[in-house]
C-alpha cells in the first residue's frame, strides 16, 4: 500500500534550528556560521576579528571539528568564552549538536556568538544550525574555480572572505573571475578581501561585522 | 558525506510514520531530490541501505526521483531547465534575470508499507 508523506527531509534539523534561534533571539545574541574548507582561515580569521572587536563587544565562540582541541584552545588565548564540538567523524555541525552545548556558552553576556564550522565547501551548507547569517572564508591559493564546482555555499553565503590576499602576486589565481563568479550565484554578495598574515583588509571587515548585531 | 546524515534523517520520518499508523514495514520510499541540493544519489542509496538493517525499514528500496534545475527568466519570459548545478545565465536569450524555481528539492514523497 501506497502512504503519502510530503516531509521534507531536513524538517527535524530545521525545526532544532529554529529552537536554537529563539534561543539565541531571547539572549540577544546575534550568530554567526563561520564555513569554509580546511586550511582557508577560519580559526585565524576568527583570532584576528575578536582580537579587533573583543574591546567592543562581548564575543563567544563555539568550534566544531572532527577531532583534537586546537582551535578551541588558539581562540581560548584570545580570552573570550570557547566550547569545542567534537563531531566525531561528522563533515558539518547539525542544530542538535549546537543546542547539546548552549548552557555552556553564557549566552545572556554575549553580543556576538561565531559558530565556526567544520571544514568543508559542502555539508555545512546543508545544515542550518539557528544562525543569524553564514558567511565563508575561501583562501585565494584554493583557486578560482570554487565558486562553480562549490555553488551551494556561495549562495547561502551573505559575506564571502578572501583571505590570503597576500599571496596574489606569487599565484595565477584570476581573482577577477572568482568575484564575478561568486557574484553571478549570489548577487549582493560582500566580499571581503583580507591577510590574516598581514592584516590587510581586517579593519573593513571587523567594521563590517560588528555593525550587524 | 552528509548523505549519511540524510539517510538517518529519512529514516526517523518514515520508521516514525511506520510505527504510528500500525504499520508492519516499509517496503520502499519515493524521494524527490533536486540536482542542485548537494546530493550524490550513489552515497546516500549507499549510506541508506547500511543504515536501514534492523529496523521496520530493512528491507526497503529507496527510489530517487531527480529533479533537473530550472526557472523563469524575465528577460525572455520562458522557462528553462539545466543540466548541471548552477545558473549563471538564462541558457535560452543568456540573460542575467530569472528565477530559480526547482532543482533544490529535498523531499520524501511517499512510501509503500505492508
Amino acid at each position: 500500500m501506497k502512504v503519502k508523506v510530503v516531509t521534507k527531509i531536513l524538517e527535524a534539523n530545521e525545526r532544532l534550528a529554529e529552537d536554537n534561534k529563539k534561543r539565541f533571539r531571547d539572549a540577544g545574541v546575534f550568530v554567526l556560521n563561520l564555513m569554509g574548507a580546511p586550511g582557508a582561515g577560519k580559526t585565524s580569521l576568527l583570532e584576528k576579528t575578536i582580537l579587533k572587536l573583543k574591546d567592543r563587544m562581548s564575543i563567544g565562540v563555539i568550534e566544531g571539528d572532527i577531532a583534537g582541541t586546537d582551535d578551541a584552545e588558539r581562540i581560548n588565548n584570545t580570552g573570550v568564552p570557547v566550547v569545542q564540538i567534537n563531531t566525531g567523524g561528522a563533515c558539518h555541525l547539525d542544530a542538535n549538536m549546537i543546542s547539546e552545548v548552549l548552557t555552556e556558552i553564557p549566552l545572556k553576556d554575549l553580543d556576538m556568538l561565531v559558530i565556526e564550522n567544520v571544514g568543508n565547501l559542502v555539508c555545512p551548507a546543508e545544515f542550518k544550525v539557528g544562525e543569524d547569517m553564514k558567511a565563508m572564508v575561501l583562501s585565494i591559493t584554493e583557486g578560482h574555480d570554487k565558486p562553480l564546482k562549490y555553488p551551494l555555499m556561495f549562495q547561502e553565503s551573505t559575506a564571502l572572505v578572501l583571505n590570503k590576499i597576500d599571496l596574489l602576486p606569487h599565484l595565477d589565481v584570476d581573482i577577477d573571475k572568482l568575484r564575478k563568479d561568486a557574484i553571478s550565484l549570489h548577487p549582493g554578495i560582500r566580499i571581503f578581501e583580507v591577510s590574516c598574515k598581514t592584516g590587510e583588509g581586517l579593519d573593513r571587515w571587523a567594521e563590517w561585522l560588528s555593525g550587524l548585531r | 558525506m552528509h548523505e549519511a546524515s540524510i539517510a538517518l534523517g529519512i529514516l526517523d520520518i518514515v520508521i516514525n510514520r511506520c510505527h504510528a499508523e500500525g504499520y508492519r514495514s516499509i517496503d520502499s520510499v519515493t524521494l524527490r531530490i533536486g540536482r542542485a541540493a548537494g546530493i550524490m544519489p550513489e552515497a546516500l542509496l549507499f549510506t541508506f541501505d547500511v543504515a536501514k538493517s534492523d529496523s521496520p525499514a530493512g528491507d526497503a528500496k529507496l527510489l530517487i526521483d531527480l529533479v533537473p534545475l530550472g526557472g523563469h527568466c524575465s528577460g525572455c519570459e520562458d522557462d528553462f531547465e539545466v543540466e548541471g548545478t548552477y545558473v549563471l545565465n538564462c541558457p535560452k536569450c543568456g540573460s542575467p534575470t530569472f528565477q530559480i524555481r526547482k532543482g533544490y528539492e529535498m523531499e520524501i514523497v511517499d512510501m509503500e508499507v505492508t
